[in-house]
């Protein structure tokens, strides 16, 4: 609770900065903020509790999932200082970061529908104005109010799901709603049934599965690069906590009523990401799908229903967000030294810069799931989860799925290696050198070593 | 511990070659790998000392460290005579392979760095007994392979890559398919010694055992599943080509053997008959396919799909003979090819050109790198002497001991494809050493330099010492191959 407590008093520090003139200070407070309540999370390892009458409940889940996100939030404020140097925005930007972060850690923590919904709607009100912050590019204004209109529509659903579900129980609490599923047979009723899979829907937009995903490409591709990095790591790792949390502490007891639909949604995004990503010349694009791609896999997770599930979804998103936020970084730097994030632009990377590629070359093994990095470890740590509670045949997809992805990071790989190169030298300051070797060295760590982090909760 | 150095050595040698100036890379690489040929040389004296003791355990040394708790996941390593044998034949081609790429020049560094990353994916591999560090170490031994092609190769080289990756991921998925396929029908164990005495009910492996043998036949250029090994070869550099053949289709075999037929006897029994067709097509149209090749690259390529047949063919017959000469067959090919492709990579670095018609004469300006090539094809088609006789000749013999008349129909085919081999061989080796020389700048070319000499004499000695002694070969893999025949015929005998 504390956690949430700094990082507000952080936001409105942000807020007020402004009226006061330490907006100079602004990024180191932030970074001394983050590491301050990332340590305060810490503290309430094993140590959980149940607050303000059960609204909200701190678990090691929470925990662990809360320190992702505060840790990947802290590496991805330090490798975008140059968004935040426009002296217009740099106070909003900071505090809108910072509240979406909070929006994130109440969607981990909520053990009541209404704070599902304000943790999502607290989230998804930031990310509106982040994805249109670049206000002279017309593609970022489209991606805000694409991203607000579909995830407008997307809040409606969930809204309807709750009153739907409160209906049919008169609970708005998680633990009261799921024994009244799993005690007085409620399952056969049509509110139930309705309204779990109106949320259901809800959060498989929030998560970009398909057939819920057409949003994502062009968010993505038009919101400026870090806020991109931002929405593809630290919101899709909070909205998979929150997805995995609502549907496996409340929803367990009547997996008939929406397995079969998520099984479909998993393969359905799993196959329809990575085969769309093999057609994209452009790189950010290009993450774009394998980002809604790893958003299937992910749902394997949530289908598993058993002991290592979690962890696996811990791992998952671990692995996933360090290699992805990398990705970005190496995005930024490249594209901001050639002007496009065109695939092109990576030809000859090697020679220009070999400690730039061979970074790139350990994102890209770890997207694509080979060893020895997280990606590997993660997605047989999914995979045998859910083959345990039998989706053979749904994980034979999704290793078809990683075939196909193998395909696109490789040709990122390749072009890494290209002769014809466009002259141009891509600088890395020391900041970045040490964030990019940093995040590489964990990926492969965690690939070496995954025994750190499995089986934590 | 001589495992675990022997994975950790050239994990070694590739950290120091990146910390290391680019110009001492050359000589690192050699160091290391020659090192890790007198590690191997060690090892397999050690194994000969502890057999001779009487220690008659399955696998020696063998040393098991949690790895990933959570998951079953163990750090399990040891060795038989057939892993012993494998680690041996890595070590010739590795360092030969470094020796020939001695003129690398474009991303040197680099270029050392993935062949002996390469190298340290195929011995982890060898000594895995867990079958997730076993799926590991294929995987790591992909990667580099892809880099090699997609670089440094030659003509169409992203496309070749890319089939290459793909196809090797696509069987290394069907493994772990099967792998898992065992895990969960087991209880949760990974370890191939607990598999091997764990009775996996014949109805899982019915279904698990073709994902399995497929997915590493895929390695092994199973029939259909060859047209990875024409591009892959032709594209790559050298050193890659030589890798590519002598190691890493030999991973296919081993995991058949080892993981596939070894844990799942039954359904192994079961499946017999169709392996044998695949290995009698592949054998077959691999020899008439090589018959029509024009690039030496291509006929060695081809060849090898035909070759690699027999050791799906002994493989597929599961006598005790056809098995050992399935083995035997692994390491004279490995060798072999490995020889065949350092010398046509000789000949094109001078000659600039791969095909058997512009070439002609070359024997007279150089006499050494023709011997070379003369030798491996006379290896190749199974000349009394060199190692591709004995392996060949025990593998028809213990084909013909499967009694059968669909299987004794095999092995004649199979027979039948060395006369087509002569044909290509000697064809190939006629026209482009012997007669007049074609083209008059070729008269001014030089013959082997110092490293290629020591790696064709390397690779040639271990050829020469199978061919002509190949008794101690033999005895140190029939132990192994009595283990996994002994599983096979115990379910025989339960029927």
């Amino acid at each position: 609770m504390t956690t949430l407590i700094v990082l507000s008093a952080l936001g409105l520090v942000c807020l007020f900065s402004e009226i006061l003139g330490f907006r100079k200070l602004l990024h180191p407070i932030v970074l001394i903020g983050l590491l301050a309540s990332f340590v305060t999370n810490l503290m309430d390892w094993n140590n959980g509790a149940h607050l303000f009458n059960e609204m909200v409940v701190i678990d090691n889940y929470s925990v662990a999932f809360m320190g992702l996100m505060i840790g990947i939030t802290f590496i991805w404020c330090l490798m975008s200082p140059d968004f935040f140097t426009e002296p217009s925005s740099e106070t909003d930007h900071f505090a809108l970061i910072v509240f979406a972060l909070i929006g994130t850690m109440v969607m981990v923590t909520f053990a009541n529908m209404i704070m599902l919904f304000l943790g999502i709607e607290i989230l998804s009100i930031a990310l509106y104005i982040l994805a249109g912050s670049h206000k002279t590019k017309l593609s970022s204004n489209e991606a805000a109010l694409k991203y607000f209109l579909m995830g407008s529509f997307a809040t409606g659903f969930l809204l309807f799901g709750i009153a739907l579900i409160y209906g049919a129980t008169g609970s708005f609490n998680l633990a009261a709603i799921s024994s009244m599923i799993s005690e007085h047979h409620e399952q056969n009723s049509v509110m139930i049934v309705a309204g779990i899979l109106m949320m259901m829907i809800a959060l498989a937009f929030k998560v970009s599965a398909a057939p819920f995903h057409f949003w994502a490409p062009d968010v993505y591709q038009g919101a400026p690069t870090v806020i991109t990095a931002f929405m593809s790591t630290v919101v899709k790792t909070a909205a998979f906590a929150a997805f995995y949390r609502l549907f496996i502490h409340t929803f367990s007891a009547s997996p008939a009523i929406w397995a079969p639909t998520l099984m479909i949604i998993s393969g359905l995004t799993i196959l329809v990401g990575n085969i769309t990503a093999v057609y994209q010349t452009n790189f950010k694009r290009m993450l774009a799908y394998s980002s809604i791609s790893h958003a299937g896999y992910m749902v394997l997770a949530i289908l598993a229903m058993n002991q290592s599930a979690s962890s696996s979804l811990m791992f998952y998103a671990t692995a996933y967000s360090i290699s992805s936020i990398t990705a970005f970084a190496i995005l930024l730097l490249v594209s901001h030294q050639t002007g496009s994030d065109e695939i092109r632009s990576f030809n000859g990377l090697a020679k220009q810069n070999p400690f730039l590629s061979a970074v790139t070359l350990v994102a890209m093994l770890s997207l694509a799931g080979i060893p020895p990095t997280a990606g590997f470890f993660a997605k047989y740590y999914i995979f045998s989860a859910a083959i345990q509670n039998g989706y053979l045949g749904l994980v034979l997809i999704a290793i078809l799925g990683s075939l196909i992805g193998v395909f696109y990071y490789f040709r990122i790989i390749i072009a890494l290696f290209k002769s014809e190169s466009e002259e141009k030298e891509i600088k890395v300051n020391t900041l970045f050198r040490v964030l990019l070797l940093v995040t590489s060295l964990a990926a492969l760590a965690l690939g070496i070593a995954p025994g750190m982090l499995a089986g934590l909760i | 511990m001589v495992l675990t150095i022997l994975v950790a050595l050239p994990l070694l040698t590739a950290l120091i070659i990146a910390l290391s100036p680019v110009k001492l890379t050359r000589m690192i690489a050699m160091l290391g790998s020659g090192l890790q040929l007198i590690l191997s040389l060690v090892l397999l004296q050690n194994f000969l000392s502890e057999r001779n003791v009487g220690n008659n355990a399955p696998f020696l040394f063998e040393s098991n460290a949690s790895w990933f708790p959570a998951l079953h996941i163990n750090f399990h390593l040891g060795v038989d005579g057939i892993s012993v044998a494998m680690i041996l034949l890595t070590a010739f081609v590795v360092f030969a392979g470094v020796l020939v790429s001695w003129k690398v020049e474009k991303m040197t560094k680099e270029f050392f760095l993935l062949l002996i990353i390469l190298s340290a994916g195929a011995y982890g591999f060898f000594i895995s007994l867990d079958l997730f560090l076993l799926f590991f170490f294929l995987e790591v031994a992909v990667i580099p392979k892809y880099l090699l092609i997609g670089i440094w190769g030659s003509g169409k080289k992203e496309y070749s890559a890319n089939k290459l990756a793909l196809m090797l991921m696509g069987g290394s998925a069907l493994v772990l398919v099967g792998i898992l396929g065992m895990y969960f029908s087991s209880g949760g164990s990974f370890d191939l010694v607990n598999l091997s005495t764990f009775h996996i009910p014949e109805y899982v492996q019915k279904i698990f055992f073709p994902f399995l043998f497929i997915g590493f036949g895929v390695f092994t250029a199973i029939f259909p599943f060859h047209t990875w090994v024409p591009d892959g070869h032709s594209s790559a550099p050298t050193a890659a080509s030589m890798f590519l053949a002598g190691i890493s289709m030999k991973l296919g075999g081993y995991g058949c053997l080892r993981v596939a037929t070894y844990l799942m006897p039954e359904a192994a029994h079961y499946y017999s008959g169709y392996i044998v067709l695949l290995a009698a097509i592949a054998i077959i149209y691999g020899a008439f396919a090589t018959m029509m090749q024009t690039d030496l690259k291509y006929i060695n390529a081809y060849s090898s799909v035909s070759h690699c047949g027999f050791v799906l063919l002994g493989i597929g017959m599961m006598t005790k003979t056809a098995i050992t000469g399935a083995v035997l067959q692994m390491v004279s090919h490995g060798l072999m090819t490995a020889l065949f492709f350092a010398a046509i990579g000789m000949l094109y670095e001078r000659t600039h050109t791969r095909a058997v018609k512009d070439l002609g004469g070359l024997m007279k300006m150089m006499p050494f790198i023709s011997t070379v090539f003369f030798i491996a094809g006379l290896c190749s088609l199974g000349l009394p002497g060199f190692s591709g006789f004995v392996a060949e000749m025990t593998v028809f013999v213990g084909s013909w001991e499967r009694s059968g008349l669909f299987y004794h129909v095999a092995t004649i085919l199979a027979c039948m494809s060395i006369v087509v081999t002569a044909v290509y061989i000697l064809r190939a080796t006629g026209q482009s050493l012997m007669g007049p020389v074609k083209n008059e700048n070729f008269n001014g070319l030089s013959d082997a330099q110092w490293n290629e000499k020591l790696a064709a004499v390397v690779l040639i000695s271990g050829i020469v010492a199978i061919g002509v002694m190949p008794f101690w070969l033999n005895d140190l893999v029939s132990p192994g191959t009595e283990a996994i025949y002994n599983q096979l015929s115990r379910i025989a005998l339960l029927k």
